[in-house]
């Protein structure tokens, strides 16, 4: 794993300009014969080349040119992640043209949104449930659309549309189009500009419908250059080689798995793993043991619970020795955080028995023993589930960024960890926190240059001087590091006036292993209250090992005893902050919340103005 | 990718018989101290002798192993039957016995005499026996097949309990053959000739030199580690079983991860959910019981050149009882597990005796704890109560033979209650506990 291969030179044929193809045509030539990609099929993990990468791209270029795909048109991807998602994206960018990704939980309205706003020409439906969502609508209403792409052939064979088209005939196309125009993809890319558009990513919208971030190669480039080889993010000051696996698995669409995935993979040739859905993540991430790890606060949740949860269902003998060994973890922890990160010499010698011992097996069990660089980004964490990993010696860095600046701009470097803060900004970016309105701002080669065809939302993102307004309210700690305090528009002013961080307070709720959904509500209230949803598998555990039986997620929501469960978590919850920001009362959510009733963002995001509408009732009956 | 030992790139990987390298070299260990065990009389390392595992270098020792070679190959086979395909089978030593006779006509003594009368011989060398006691087998194997696919369960026991007593009839009968009841006949022994020349090739009945193998092995590591250039008739014969037990061994392995195999499995689970995913039922069984005789033929063929003198009542219904023993208490459907069994079932009244008159002796010196603990099993005299008795004429308790066949009877139950799947499964209940570890699940 200590391999270091010289970065591939950027090409200055032409006017070319280093884009996403040009370094994964650099790579396919230094490293043919290595793995690029697996993707597990049919039971096993079959692997990729990056000629064959290369090679596949190259086709879907000319297939795209076939189609009549022009510079600055677009290209909509509407799948999971998979090899298939890559090829076209890196295709669509080789021959100047754009690529945006839609959530595969985007419902029919979004689709229709999201096809006709980015004015897509080519548009990739996974299988019959996304092909389904296009066909809904009646075709006049797309006016650009001239063809659907399709992968999973199942289902949708017998459907009559001119417009479809099966990817393997689309590949065909392009090879057909390559023998008749060889050289016109390489031509494209020697024409490519730094400015070029070469994706929109649409922001989630948690108020308005969604906007397209337009981000050019110049902003990639940037990215690359000071986020995934920043000096410090890695432990050692070690940069992404091409023996570190990464796992694939949050939605490709989003910034943050663009650059930790495609971007990664295009700059420092790393492998990419294609989980192969949502639900086997943690079965993948054992069987591949990532190098390198991003995830959401909500995965980090997850393992954490699946961790507490696991552990409590050992036999006695296991249990036993689990607790000594936990305890010596939180030691560890403790240690690590309160130095920044990194080992003291107690700490040291703790781990150095707990890890041949507990650590490591317990580490491979969830996926992560040989993780080096793992982090936790795109909403807060609870700052104890950070300190629970660290003391298994997982450090887990959390960091900040958002899809207008390319995702550049604070992160917390190795060795100089601070819990509860975003970390520092990337050296030598523009950065500031507004002193008046305690809002980030940054200013560099990275922010993006504007809302796809939406100028005047684009002139309110930024400020005169033409910094960035990224709308989190945040504060220094030390000097040195920042703590996003909340959205700006999130903020409560309580009762006394105080201004309170409603995130904080849910996250720590959603520390505890049964608790999925927290919204506080109480602005401009008396006082602050709460809407709780339960997580059905833990909280449904928990009721069978107790003897209380239960129907629906309602039913179980509703039992007297898990009422009661949830006000002892929230009573160690009000003992972590000021009495203003205790919670009085609570309600439960009497459903699980999901994207396509709108109550959450594609990235499983509260949408607080939904859920007011939905739940005004629930609330208005706490005060 | 090193160090991901789920990560499976291609079905090769994934079912590779060994897949990791604990399982390599572990395997790798026992072949080399099994190989070693027969050189150990001698062993010369530099200047020191080296004895790996001396005592089973006796001859008696090597017999008992040599046996458990034996039964292993017929126990594997009756495993690819009842424990792989799930055809409950109780005519294994029908099968054994075919082969035995098979080997006895080819192989045996032209013109010999016996007590009924004159006994077919052929005089033909072992590779043509051998073999052919196995693909004689397997043809009846076939006849039975058909069968199977009638009868179930309880009933398919039953008619392959049949074939035993069929037997019973037929080794009476001709006598030719079989040298007639309680007579018997000689069996040709291990010696290897191209064809039918005087002097054997090999001749793995008499001590003497060293193989050419071995030489060959000493002359390369002869600087080392000296062989002996003299070895006697129980090890060579033990090498000679050994190397077919670990082809036969690979084999039976190796068929689980077959079509074949996997079709076995199919239909032990459920044959008529397997032929509806299109495996053929009356195929699979037919394939199972070939398969299954041929183990059983040539199992048969190398227990009765190693006895060398057999009478036709010991193919009866015990010794298939006693080979379904094995596998059951090895851990049906699994090789690791058959071939604990076989040890087990094997070793185990020898492990009984020498306890016992171990025991005895402790007990007769009389002192100290251990003695006065033994007091309570053994009975040393006509007035000592205990549960085992090493002394001659009548005293109280069970005699060595008793307590076998006691316990014997006892583990039987005990597996087929508390462990079903044997003692493979006790391991693999070990390994489970640590594959999880620090979870449960």
């Amino acid at each position: 794993m200590t391999t270091t291969v010289e970065k591939p030179e950027s090409p200055q044929t032409g006017s070319g300009a280093p884009t996403v193809a040009s370094r994964i045509r650099d790579w396919a030539q230094q490293r043919p014969d290595s793995v690029v990609m697996r993707e597990k099929d049919y039971g096993v993990w079959q692997e990729k080349s990056w000629s064959q990468l290369w090679d596949e791209i190259l086709t879907a270029s000319h297939g795209l040119l076939a189609l009549g795909v022009d510079a600055r048109d677009v290209v909509s991807i509407h799948s999971e992640d998979r090899p298939e998602w890559v090829i076209l994206d890196i295709a669509a960018v080789a021959i100047r043209a754009i690529t945006t990704g839609l959530y595969p939980t985007n419902p029919t309205a979004e689709v229709e949104y999201l096809v006709n706003d980015s004015g897509a020409k080519v548009h990739l439906a996974e299988d019959q449930e996304q092909v389904d969502k296009v066909l809904e609508v009646d075709r006049s209403r797309f006016p650009n659309l001239k063809t659907i792409l399709y992968v999973e052939p199942r289902g949708v064979g017998s459907y009559d549309d001119d417009r479809l088209m099966f990817w393997n005939d689309f590949m065909e196309l392009g090879r057909r189009h390559r023998v008749e125009h060889p050289g016109a993809v390489e031509a494209r890319m020697a024409e490519a500009e730094a400015t070029d558009v070469m994706t929109l990513v649409y922001t989630s919208g948690t108020t308005g419908p969604p906007k397209g971030a337009m981000l050019t190669n110049a902003n990639a480039e940037y990215c690359m250059e000071h986020l995934i080889n920043a000096d410090d993010r890695l432990a050692g000051n070690e940069k992404p080689t091409p023996d570190d696996q990464i796992l694939t698995y949050l939605p490709l669409c989003h910034v943050a798995e663009r650059i930790f995935s495609t971007w990664t993979l295009a700059s420092n040739g790393t492998v990419l793993n294609f989980a192969e859905s949502i639900e086997t993540v943690q079965h993948n991430l054992a069987e591949i043991q990532p190098t390198l790890f991003f995830a959401v606060p909500r995965i980090w949740e997850k393992i954490h619970a699946t961790v507490v949860i696991k552990l409590s269902d050992a036999t006695w003998a296991k249990r036993q020795v689990g607790k000594v060994c936990m305890k010596m973890a939180s030691a560890i922890g403790k240690a690590r955080v309160a130095s920044g990160g990194r080992h003291t010499l107690a700490s040291r010698l703790l781990y150095a028995i707990g890890n041949p011992l507990y650590f490591r097996a317990l580490k491979e069990r969830i996926g992560l023993r040989r993780c080096r660089w793992a982090a936790s980004g795109a909403a807060p964490i609870a700052p104890e589930v950070l300190e629970f990993f660290m003391g298994l010696g997982i450090p887990v860095y959390e960091l900040y960024g958002m899809t207008e600046n390319a995702a550049v701009a604070t992160c917390n470097f190795d060795g100089r960890v601070k819990l509860g803060t975003v970390g520092e900004p990337y050296p030598g970016i523009g950065f500031r926190i507004d002193e008046e309105t305690g809002e980030v701002q940054t200013k560099h080669p990275g922010v993006f240059v504007g809302y796809w065809n939406k100028p005047e939302k684009t002139a309110e993102t930024f400020t005169e001087d033409g910094w960035l307004k990224t709308g989190d309210v945040a504060e220094w700690v030390d000097g040195t590091h920042v703590k996003i305090v909340d959205r700006m528009k999130d903020i409560i002013i309580g009762s006394g006036g105080k201004n309170i961080s409603p995130s904080e307070i849910e996250n720590s709720l959603k520390t505890s292993p049964f608790i999925k959904e927290a919204m506080i509500v109480g602005d401009r209230r008396k006082f602050i209250t709460a809407l709780i949803g339960i997580e059905l598998d833990t909280v449904g555990d928990w009721a069978t090992r107790r003897g209380i039986p239960y129907t629906t997620y309602r039913d179980l929501s509703e039992k007297p005893e898990v009422i009661e469960l949830v006000q002892g978590i929230i009573n160690q919850t009000n003992d972590k902050f000021s009495r203003v920001e205790g919670i009085k009362k609570f309600r439960m959510i009497p459903k699980e919340l999901d994207h396509e009733d709108g109550e959450l963002t594609a990235t499983q995001k509260l949408k607080r103005s939904a859920m007011t509408d939905m739940f005004g009732d629930l609330v208005e009956s706490m005060y | 990718m090193r160090g991901r030992p789920n990560l499976y790139v291609s079905y090769e990987a994934e079912q590779s018989l060994l897949p990791t390298w604990t399982q390599r070299i572990a395997a790798t260990l026992v072949v080399l101290v099994l190989v070693l065990i027969p050189l150990g009389g001698g062993l010369e390392v530099g200047e020191s002798s080296f004895r790996p595992l001396g005592f089973l270098a006796d001859a008696d020792w090597l017999k008992i192993l040599t046996q458990v070679g034996i039964f292993a190959v017929a126990a594997l086979g009756l495993n690819i039957l009842t424990g792989v395909a799930g055809q409950v089978s109780l005519g294994h030593a029908f099968f054994m016995a075919i082969g035995a006779y098979t080997a006895a006509v080819l192989g045996g003594e032209v013109g010999a005499e016996g007590f009924f009368g004159p006994r077919w011989g052929m005089g033909l060398p072992i590779w043509i026996w051998l073999p052919a006691a196995g693909i004689i087998a397997a043809l009846i194997g076939m006849l039975v097949a058909p069968t199977a696919v009638r009868v179930r369960g309880l009933y398919l026991a039953f008619v392959t309990l049949g074939l035993v007593f069929i037997g019973e009839w037929a080794y009476r009968t001709f006598v030719s053959i079989t040298g007639g009841s309680q007579s018997g006949r000689e069996f040709p022994g291990f010696e290897i000739r191209l064809w039918k020349e005087e002097t054997p090739l090999l001749d793995l009945t008499r001590d003497g030199p060293s193989w050419l193998v071995v030489n060959w092995v000493d002359w390369l590591l002869g600087p080392w580690i000296n062989f002996p250039d003299e070895m006697s008739e129980e090890a060579k014969t033990f090498l000679f079983v050994l190397i077919l037990a670990v082809v036969f061994v690979v084999l039976a392995k190796n068929l689980q991860r077959t079509r074949i195999g996997r079709s076995f499995m199919a239909i032990r689970d459920r044959d008529i959910a397997a032929e509806i995913m299109g495996v053929g039922d009356a195929k699979a069984k037919l394939q199972a019981f070939a398969i299954s005789s041929f183990y059983a033929g040539v199992a048969g063929a190398l227990f009765a050149a190693f006895v060398g003198r057999l009478i036709p009542e010991s193919f009866n219904l015990f010794l298939s009882v006693q080979v379904l023993a094995m596998i059951l208490i090895g851990g049906a459907g699994t090789v690791a597990g058959t071939l604990l069994g076989s040890s087990f079932v094997i070793l185990l009244p020898r492990l009984v005796r020498d306890f016992s008159s171990w025991l005895t002796e402790t007990v007769e010196e009389g002192s100290g704890v251990l003695a006065w603990v033994g007091d309570f099993f053994v009975s040393t005299g006509q007035d000592d109560w205990g549960l085992v008795s090493t002394a001659s004429g009548l005293t109280p308790g069970l005699s060595v033979a008793q307590l076998n066949a006691v316990l014997y009877g006892a583990l039987i139950i005990v597996f087929l209650i508390f462990e079903p799947l044997g003692l493979y499964g006790i391991w693999i209940r070990i390994r489970n506990y640590w594959k999880g570890w620090p979870f449960t699940y």
